[in-house]
């Protein structure tokens, strides 16, 4: 199996997945290549995030990857989460094939623009 | 243990018992080259011979008609290329749903000063014969047209096509790759001067294949070197190989009209199965001018390679429509030239079946693609796609 038994584990059992209602922050990202998609809804406390649900679309290193950041950045400064970075993600779900290292990314990308988002900043790149 | 399905025959198949036990001494005692004139080199061309005659009865051909070849790529390659390099320049016509060894052989002509016409399908896959009609011209010096499609399994109205090529006397190459040994071809009633066909689909060896060439067609090779296969083809036989083929052939031969009634159960029944438990869905390809053992399935707005991960967690083997690789994504060329929309071509899932299959395997497939499918789309964002 090109997958570890942590990425099969979240893909077979998403955590955080679904809708969120009334969250204090979103943040959508796609891959500009494959077209994988994640959306992220956040809620904070005290600026930290207390909950998290995520939707997803794509192959099966996407799911595992964004149900292992919503664990990942529970409880954790929304601040922190502005700054996630992709290898951290990747770290979560105990590494990603060459050809799979965008899930990583698509999901850093969203989480950090939810958080943005609870903090009422703007998007990533103006 | 995991149970395992494996419900890829389209890509390869497991070698039959019967075609082991024929092959197995031509990796012994029977070694010889088959182009050696002693007793040694005999004993193998022998063995080639019968399998030649084999494979020459099965297709209704005389056995100096059929060459044999390393793959369906090689003999797609000879034919194409063949008719080509004999004629200088010229016209093809081909379809846009080919096998990649056919539609990057057109490609590589073109580079060459020949000139293509790659045709449309329709939203069944299907080639229309009137296109093809339409598309020939004074320099037409070839056409070639696949017998069934590998991702959705149509088969196309080879025979229409036939007639017209040889009402203007052009050489018609089929690669029929995925239906040679599971439904019927004629060679004669089809007008076919060139025909790709290959084991490792009909539970022979891989690394072996054939082209049969009508006597008469202007052929020249494209691989240099010895005398083997009446010139056509230089390189020592795979003898084994051959004798595995041309085994392989036989079993078929006997075991084909029963298989394909009972796969076109199993198949009727896998979808029957899905589409009434999982909503969303839908066939693609000819619902009836099919490959027997061929279903293919797209679930809307899921991404194919998740089912295939989940169902191969299943201990089941799928393909998917789809492949999303890092920096492109990259829905099935076939079904994008059928028409079908992205959020459909992106949850294609082929399943194709064989000799192993049996109907509690379908029921465990339908049983295990469920919850699956149901699963990822519980993570959909709402109009994802």
């Amino acid at each position: 199996m090109r997958y570890s038994p942590t990425l099969i584990d979240h893909f077979l059992n998403p955590r955080n997945a679904g809708l969120m209602r009334d969250p204090d922050g979103v943040g959508e990202e796609q891959d500009a290549g494959c077209g994988d998609l994640a959306r992220f809804f956040l809620k904070s406390a005290r600026g930290v995030v207390s909950d998290v649900r995520f939707q997803a679309y794509g192959c099966g290193p996407t799911i595992a990857a964004a149900s292992a950041a919503s664990e990942l950045i529970t409880g954790r400064a929304l601040g922190d989460v502005t700054h996630l970075e992709a290898t951290e993600v990747e770290r979560a779900v105990d590494g990603l094939p060459e050809d799979r290292k965008h899930a990583a990314d698509v999901v850093a990308r969203a989480l950090r623009a939810a958080a943005r988002a609870c903090l009422g900043g703007a998007p990533e790149g103006g | 243990m995991t149970r395992r399905v494996y419900l890829d025959h389209n890509a390869s198949t497991p070698v039959h018992p019967e075609v082991v036990a024929d092959m197995l001494p031509y990796f012994g005692e029977i070694f010889g080259n088959p182009s050696s004139v002693h007793a040694f080199g005999r004993e193998a061309r022998e063995g080639m011979d019968r399998a030649r005659e084999r494979v020459a009865r099965f297709l209704g051909a005389s056995a100096d008609e059929i060459v044999f070849t390393s793959g369906g790529t090689e003999s797609d390659n000879l034919a194409i290329k063949g008719l080509a390099y004999a004629r200088g320049r010229g016209h093809f016509i081909t379809s846009r749903i080919e096998h990649h060894a056919v539609l990057r052989a057109c490609q590589w002509l073109e580079t060459q000063g020949f000139e293509v016409t790659y045709l449309p399908v329709d939203e069944l896959g299907m080639v229309d014969p009137g296109d093809v009609k339409r598309a020939i011209r004074p320099d037409t010096i070839g056409i070639t047209i696949m017998h069934a499609n590998s991702e959705v399994g149509t088969i196309q109205p080879i025979a229409a096509i036939g007639a017209i090529a040889r009402e203007h006397a052009i050489p018609l190459h089929v690669d029929a790759v995925q239906t040679f040994g599971k439904v019927p071809i004629d060679l004669d009633a089809m007008g076919i001067a060139l025909l790709s066909f290959s084991g490792h689909k009909i539970y022979g060896p891989k690394g072996v294949a054939g082209l049969y060439v009508r006597k008469g067609t202007k052929m020249v090779t494209i691989q240099h070197g010895g005398e083997h296969e009446r010139r056509r083809r230089a390189g020592t036989e795979n003898v084994a190989g051959i004798v595995g083929f041309g085994k392989a052939v036989e079993v078929r031969a006997r075991d084909m009209a029963g298989e394909a009634v009972r796969l076109a159960a199993l198949r009727d029944r896998l979808w029957d199965g899905i589409r009434a438990r999982v909503p969303d869905v839908k066939l693609n390809g000819h619902p009836t001018d099919r490959l027997p053992g061929t279903a293919n399935i797209s679930y809307r707005n899921v991404e194919s390679e998740s089912v295939v991960l989940g169902l191969d967690l299943k201990g089941i083997g799928v393909s998917a429509g789809s492949a999303c690789t890092s920096g492109s994504v990259e829905p099935s060329y076939v079904l994008v030239a059928m028409g079908v929309a992205l959020g459909w071509a992106m949850g294609a899932v082929r399943h194709s079946l064989g000799r192993s299959t049996a109907a509690d395997d379908i029921d465990y497939v339908i049983e295990s693609v469920e919850p699956i499918v149901k699963k990822l789309r519980g993570a959909l964002p709402v109009g994802a796609r």
